[in-house]
């Protein structure tokens, strides 16, 4: 079966990922009841008469696709592959506002023409000069796993590098509407994340971009076995025995699992089925969290497959991330096992090349 | 990865029909859906034409028998034109089959959401519009509304977004993630897009001339159109009636402009070439070739000039359909799918309404009389925002 090989990422979130060499030795809070992305400096990674027109989501996109480019020392690739739930939302409601601001006159196109979805993986293909295959998904917790689940068919239909990534951003008055429909809580203190008994969540935003090769080399740090998307399980025993058949394709079972990271969001509600999972995983697999880092987002399996990386890079796993187990020293498999409104479920298999 | 890939069902509604029976009726009498604007409230009714859908929400809400408050005008289009699909098909999602919805769109919730985006920061009242605003929402919708559906995703890259669905849907087959899909695209017309294109300065005021040395640019249109693909052992499996193959398709990227195609059509030229490529066809042997052709100046020069890149002096006939559909942006190539294969299994070709007077650099003239005549093989173009570029080929049976 056909992998993926991580050779490059560039993480933006709500933490330091920006920094290669950050692992937790610092954690940013969430600003009340939602994160906002550390921003670097972008004209570090953007050239400036690009950057004076470009919306947040495609300067964290194009700046984090450029990180990824650099560490896996490649110039070109196949594909450009990318994932966002609500893309350039803060071009989308620029030109929403103004419209109704204005009785539909004295509109200029900029905030229209860049409030298109695909308007990061256009413009990444239009820096690289990458006339290759360019796809954008939109399908809300499914967006990103779609974009590794089409790396993998490229690679088994003969494409060597590929680019995929997930991007999302939050403006002020999105932030706001959320919190008047109540879909936003500050995580009690007195409750841990994961048992969660009370509704919402704490949003968050980011882009992650990866560069992939079908074939290992130097640069490489994991590789991606496989990823599957499950919409609408009903029960949490169909999520299971799901999972089951998907490991045991990769002819691995729970036990093998050094270390699940579950999506875990704060809403009770969406967080559910993947609690009445997580006895039935600790016995077999050490369990981690990562919402309550990053914040809850379309694409945060994007920002979950980062740390996987990371874990098996730097072969540890950080307390501040912990819910059981210890597997420091020996993490060969991490499952990502998501979830997004209890709605759209996902696996993602990371192994230790 | 050879396992070949039948379309067994179509389903659409437009400005030309509620339903692809009422669509054939249409082209085959060169009736237009484009006129005044009827539905949209926008302070531009009386100045733009469009291809409005000829029915209200209400009127989508009863064919769909769901009054919920949570659906909106995207989603109504999306599931009536796939349910239509899915009828024709015969299929039977409860077979033990892996069926997959995939869908695409430009403008999701917008339209709903511009009702009252301004009201949510003092109103509680519409709050849900938030739940339906994403592309996602329409995709899972149809999954609903057909029931026992395996696998979603939606995908957008613009005016191009059906061919992507259509072809991830090809693809996803082939490497045996799906036994058969739902592909597609829907796009409801909304005053978020008619201002977009309006400041773009690429609608036409009266009706679109795709070709024609004095097109203006395009009109804008709404619909859904789907069709069923399956994989030949799946399509074995239950005896079913295939209508026509997809034997080729390719995605490529102009990287030219945000907005704009470059002058000589290179993205277009790539998608053709490897879509081709891959159908193992010499260009000779296109019977027809339904245009991406929106009437714009810059789109219509461009893929002319693509098409002679690749066909020389012998372009096949061809026609854009658009002058009766208008430009369903994320819809326009499944609608123009479901017409590719009225034409396959017709064997008629629909023509370019509106057509006088050739474009001067290419001298290429469309076909603007319905015609009979034998084809076996068409290819269709889908170009879009951000240099997205795709292109298909289907064949009859």
């Amino acid at each position: 079966m056909v992998k993926a090989y991580i050779n490059g990422i560039g993480c933006i979130s709500p933490q330091n990922t920006i920094d290669d060499n950050w692992f937790f030795e610092s954690i940013t809070p969430p600003a009340g009841d939602y994160f906002n992305a550390l921003e670097p400096s972008y004209k570090d990674y953007i050239a400036p008469n690009l950057l004076r027109r470009m919306g947040r989501a495609i300067k964290m996109g194009v700046a984090s696709a450029n990180l990824a480019i650099k560490q896996a020392e490649i110039e070109s690739v196949d594909a450009i592959v990318t994932g966002t739930g609500l893309g350039c939302f803060e071009d989308s409601e620029r030109f929403l506002l103004a419209l109704l601001n204005n009785d539909e006159q004295f509109l200029t196109p900029t905030s229209f023409i860049q409030s298109t979805h695909n308007t990061v993986g256009s413009q990444i293909a239009l820096i690289m000069k990458c006339h290759n295959y360019n796809f954008t998904y939109v399908h809300r917790g499914f967006s990103f796993e779609s974009c590794l689940q089409d790396a993998m068919m490229l690679f088994n239909e003969g494409k060597e590098n590929i680019l995929i990534g997930g991007i999302e951003e939050h403006t002020p008055n999105f932030v706001e509407l959320n919190r008047r429909a109540n879909k936003f809580q500050i995580v009690p203190t007195n409750t841990p994340f994961w048992e969660s008994t009370t509704k919402g969540i704490q949003m968050g935003e980011g882009s992650t971009f990866f560069a992939l090769s079908k074939n290992p080399n130097n640069k490489s740090l994991a590789c991606i076995e496989g990823v599957q998307t499950l919409y609408k399980p009903k029960t949490s025993n169909d999520i299971l025995s799901k999972l089951n058949t998907f490991l045991s394709l990769h002819n691995l079972t729970l036990n093998d699992i050094d270390v699940t990271l579950m999506g875990f969001s704060s809403d009770s509600e969406f967080d559910n089925k993947l609690q009445e999972i997580k006895p039935i995983i600790e016995k077999e697999s050490s369990i981690a969290y990562f919402k309550h880092l990053s914040g809850e987002f379309h694409t945060a399996s994007s920002f979950a497959l980062w740390l996987a990386t990371k874990l098996i890079e730097k072969q540890a796993l950080p307390k501040s991330i912990t819910i059981t187990g210890n597997s420091n020293g020996s993490i060969k498999h991490v499952l990502i096992l998501n979830q997004y409104l209890g709605i759209n479920y996902s696996f993602t298999l990371v192994s230790k090349i | 990865m050879s396992e070949r890939i039948y379309i067994t069902g179509i389903g659409m509604i437009s400005a030309i029909g509620n339903n692809v029976q009422e669509s054939f009726l249409s082209l085959s009498q060169l009736k237009t859906g484009i006129g005044k604007i009827n539905h949209l409230t926008t302070r531009y009714k009386d100045d733009f034409l469009a291809g409005e859908v000829k029915l209200s929400n209400t009127d989508l809400m009863d064919l769909v028998k769901d009054n919920s408050p949570d659906l909106n005008r995207n989603s109504y289009l999306a599931m009536l034109a796939a349910k239509e699909a899915v009828i024709n098909s015969g299929i039977d999602t409860k077979d033990g089959l892996r069926t997959g919805v995939i869908s695409s769109t430009t403008v999701a919730g917008m339209g709903k959401t511009e009702l009252y985006y301004k009201e949510l920061f003092e109103k509680n009242d519409h709050l849900n519009v938030l739940d339906t605003h994403d592309c996602g929402d329409s995709t899972e919708r149809i999954a609903d509304f057909i029931g026992n559906v395996d696998y979603v995703t939606t995908i957008s890259t613009a005016c191009s977004s059906a061919a992507n669905a259509i072809m991830l849907g090809c693809r996803m087959i082939k490497n045996g993630l799906l036994d058969r899909a739902i592909v597609g695209g829907v796009d409801a017309l909304s005053k978020f897009t008619l201002n977009g294109f309006n400041t773009l300065m690429i609608l036409d005021k009266e009706w679109c001339k795709p070709f024609d040395e004095n097109r203006k640019g395009l009109n804008l249109g709404e619909g859904g159109a789907y069709l069923v693909i399956e994989g030949e052992t799946a399509l074995n499996k239950r005896n079913g009636k295939p209508l026509a193959e997809i034997i080729g398709y390719a995605n490529a990227n102009d990287a030219y402009h945000q907005t704009a195609s470059s002058p000589e059509g290179y993205g277009a030229t790539l998608a053709i070439k490897q879509a081709l490529d891959m159908s193992n066809l010499n260009p000779s042997e296109i019977d027809y070739i339904n245009m991406h052709g929106t009437g714009t100046p810059n789109n219509d020069l461009s893929e002319s000039i693509a098409s002679k890149t690749i066909f020389g002096e012998k372009v096949p006939k061809f026609s854009s359909t658009k002058a009766f559909t208008g430009h369903t942006l994320a819809a326009a190539a499944s609608i123009e799918a479901v017409i590719s294969v009225l034409t396959l299994q017709n064997q008629l070709l629909f023509p370019n309404l509106n057509f006088t007077t050739p474009i001067k650099e290419t001298g290429l003239i469309p076909e603007t009389q319905l015609l009979h005549v034998p084809i076996n093989t068409v290819l269709s173009n889908s170009f879009g925002f951000g240099g997205n570029c795709s292109s298909l080929i289907f064949k009859k049976i």
